[in-house]
């Protein structure tokens, strides 16, 4: 740890408020560009060391989670209905930590298709929805996805998928060694016709930048990285921002409001410390990266006189179109050992069902992977059917786990103005702050896709020689790790939060860049483009900032 | 079943072949200190088995006879012989202590019910193992049996330090091997992969 310590009198460049996937590129790209960067994280700072490999504590006691004792939430599925008080998981599930969620996610790379940037004219309207083109397109973001691809760290093989977009440089490693999963998926989708390629994941299959090589542990999803080899900005933005003398991270540091001055420009944060004592932080410039559910939160939460709908909210979407992606699985048990709790969670991805389609007679888009996902805990818990969750066919439904896998559907979710974050009316956190309200019902077409693409699983498990096939049971979204466009990019202010350089339409000293900026939720793995927004806008505002054009 | 707790050699062995020698030296106590810090803490079954801390022997037979039910014993060790009576004992006392009292509400109320179906019993513990069986089934909807289910699931799953997992035997159950390295070939169907045959048309850039 290392890196420069500003005194409670300096007024910094640009305070950061999120040090996770977008957070940590920000610091990185603004300090590196000569800014004093402050970067306020809520949560604590761990290093690879602190990491531990104990299913119970980490899935079970959300060691790396948010805590809903301190941080509580509330769920409805409609605005007519009264929420409830979430227990178990999340319904905005992440990491609060130094790093964010880029510490504990499963590091599926995907880059977004051209067509995700238009598919509003693609298409066309879908009514009752938000659906939009993007301000930019894929050509725009190319070069920055090929930078997350170099400077973040993923392995992957460069035109292997028929569906890739176009790309400037291949990976910069090989991809991953293939597991028994992936030769299945592979097996099954190529007898049918399909185009399985290997799948691009942010984890090192070499060594890289100073970081060790996956060591194939298997505690990825949900865990730290002890290896450092998966590419959490912990590991590379980070420390690269702190190295450059202008950059402090200072966690364990909640950030409750944005302040406003009387010609509505952004004046700094008010945030609490360890002990719970407040501060404020002055700054020339506000970047938030909180996620897509707290960012807008603050957004909402620092309401004032001249702002009284919450900073840059004119428009009156920070909160809405929340989108979660669907997610759903297919369980398979083969003849013989896959031992799928070794290494990284995929291997091998189908992308042949990524496009809309309009034979299908309902929206939506899609990937298929290969897996077995969580570990021996979460698998006994949610794999086995209800007929054979308890008892002797339990235990020989366990004793099969080795011969057992899994597959992955993520689907598209529509953009709705009722699905939002906002702030519940009674409920306040153990900060005395308004607690997160959730308002969520998937789109009747994200059900039907969602349930199309798991169907396509249980065809390729069975192509593939599957013994047993059996389909997840497949619900709701009540909740995720992706908390994508509650304070959309766009060109118009009267619907959009952020400008296509992801400063808000309202305060031009206040910028925004996390999962809160998409305007469509892609297929199901948004960082990679969360990261290549970052390093644009990160770019975009430095170029502002020398510029003086804020 | 591989050994455990010589990750150190496993390590050497497993990066050697893929990193350079230079590279190793230079990163290795650090590395080997994060690795084995996270490897250790999977490895140690430091629980104590030989009494009770929070349940009352009573009720503690009674969890062990539903967990017995849930993954039943046989050719293979089940709940009773992983000891997830013991984990269901100290997380109670421990880690999940705040959930203890209602834990202990839920059992009572279980209890309470059990009597009432089946009078001049002591207790579901002394129900002949057929009616045990009957008895969950007709109440495996209700939240307590949820709640037992998970628990028992965790005991049987997770690290043996939280009571359950008698040497590690729910884990040889379900065929993980704590060890913290691997390499390919995982399983049976990839050792034999012949690699990535590219598409028509496609051309593959590495």
């Amino acid at each position: 740890m290392s890196g420069r310590v500003f005194k409670p009198t300096d007024t910094v460049d640009f305070v950061v408020v999120g040090s996770g996937a977008a957070g940590g590129v920000m610091a990185r790209e603004l300090s590196q560009a000569g800014f004093d960067v402050l970067v306020l994280e809520q949560g604590p700072r761990y290093t690879a060391a602190d990491f531990r490999h104990d299913e119970l504590d980490y899935w079970f006691n959300g060691h790396l989670s948010n805590k809903l004792d301190t941080n509580p939430q509330t769920f409805r599925k409609t605005a007519n209905d009264v929420a409830q008080r979430v227990e178990g998981f999340p319904a905005a599930w992440y990491a609060p930590t130094v790093g964010g969620s880029s510490t504990h996610f499963t590091a599926n790379f995907w880059r977004f298709h051209e067509s995700d940037f238009k598919e509003r004219s693609l298409l066309g309207e879908i009514p009752g929805t938000t659906f939009a083109d993007w301000p930019i397109d894929y050509a725009e973001l190319e070069p920055y996805y090929t930078k997350v691809e170099w400077e973040i760290g993923v392995s992957g093989l460069a035109g292997a998928s028929p569906f890739d977009p176009p790309r400037s440089r291949p990976y910069p490693m090989p991809p991953l060694p293939v597991k028994s999963s992936g030769v299945l998926l592979e097996r099954g989708a190529r007898k049918l016709g399909l185009h399985p390629f290997p799948a691009p994941m942010a984890i090192a299959s070499a060594p890289y930048r100073g970081r060790a090589a996956c060591a194939h542990c298997g505690f990825c999803m949900g865990f730290g990285c002890e290896m450092q080899a998966k590419s959490s900005t912990l590991y590379n933005m980070i420390p690269e921002a702190e190295a450059t003398g202008r950059c402090e991270i200072r966690p364990l540091s909640y950030v409750s409001r944005v302040e406003t001055n009387a010609a509505g420009r952004a004046t700094g944060v008010a945030y609490f410390d360890k002990d719970r004592k407040e501060h404020f932080q002055k700054a020339r410039a506000v970047v938030l990266s909180a996620n897509g559910a707290e960012t807008a939160r603050l957004l909402l939460m620092s309401a004032n006189s001249k702002f009284p709908d919450g900073l840059a909210n004119s428009s009156g979407m920070v909160g809405r179109n929340l989108m979660y992606n669907t997610y759903n699985e297919v369980h398979a048990v083969y003849e013989r050992a896959l031992n799928e709790y070794k290494s990284v969670q995929v291997t091998r991805i189908v992308h042949d069902f990524y496009e809309h389609d309009p034979k299908r007679g309902f929206y939506g888009g899609g990937g298929l992977d290969g897996r077995i996902g969580p570990l021996p805990i979460a698998w006994a818990l949610l794999a086995p059917p209800p007929e054979r969750s308890w008892g002797a066919e339990f235990k020989a439904l366990l004793e099969a786990m080795p011969r057992a896998m899994i597959v992955a559907a993520h689907g598209t979710s529509l953009p709705l103005e009722t699905n939002r974050v906002d702030l519940d009316p009674a409920l306040k956190d153990a900060w005395g702050l308004p607690a997160m309200r959730i308002t969520y019902k998937d789109h009747p077409d994200d059900v039907k896709f969602a349930g199309f693409l798991q169907d396509r699983g249980v065809e390729i498990m069975e192509a593939a020689g599957a013994q047993q096939v059996w389909k997840a049971p497949s619900g709701e979204s009540t909740g995720g790790p992706h908390l994508l466009g509650t304070c959309r990019m766009g060109n118009d202010p009267k619907t959009s939060v952020v400008d296509n350089h992801h400063r808000t339409h309202d305060i031009p000293n206040l910028f925004i860049c996390d999962g809160s900026s998409l305007v469509t939720s892609g297929r199901g793995q948004p960082t990679m483009t969360i990261q290549a927004l970052a390093f644009r806008a990160g770019e975009h505002i430095a170029g502002f900032a020398k510029r003086g054009e804020i | 079943m591989e050994p455990s707790g010589n990750s150190r050699r496993d390590f050497l062995r497993a990066t050697g072949g893929t990193i350079g020698m230079a590279w190793l030296a230079a990163q290795w106590p650090g590395l080997a200190a994060a690795a084995e810090h996270a490897h250790g803490a999977m490895s140690a079954d430091t629980a104590d088995r030989t009494k009770f801390v929070f349940l009352s022997a009573a009720q503690a037979r009674d969890v062990d006879a539903i967990a017995a039910q849930i993954v039943p014993s046989g050719a293979t060790p089940g709940a009773r012989e992983t000891g997830v009576v013991y984990f269901v004992d100290q997380v109670h006392a421990g880690v999940w202590k705040s959930q203890g009292e209602g834990f202990l509400e839920r059992l009572k109320g279980f209890q309470g019910s059990c009597a009432k179906h089946h009078p001049g019993t002591g207790q579901f513990a002394d129900l002949a193992t057929g009616e045990q069986f009957a008895y969950l089934k007709h109440m495996e909807r209700s939240p307590f049996f949820g709640e037992m289910r998970f628990l028992t699931v965790l005991g049987l799953l997770a690290l043996p330090s939280y009571g359950g997992n008698a040497g590690k035997a729910g884990w040889n159950l379900v065929g993980f091997v704590d060890r913290h390295v691997w390499e390919s070939p995982y399983g049976d169907y990839d050792k034999d992969y012949p690699g990535f045959a590219p598409y028509p048309g496609t051309k593959v850039r590495s």
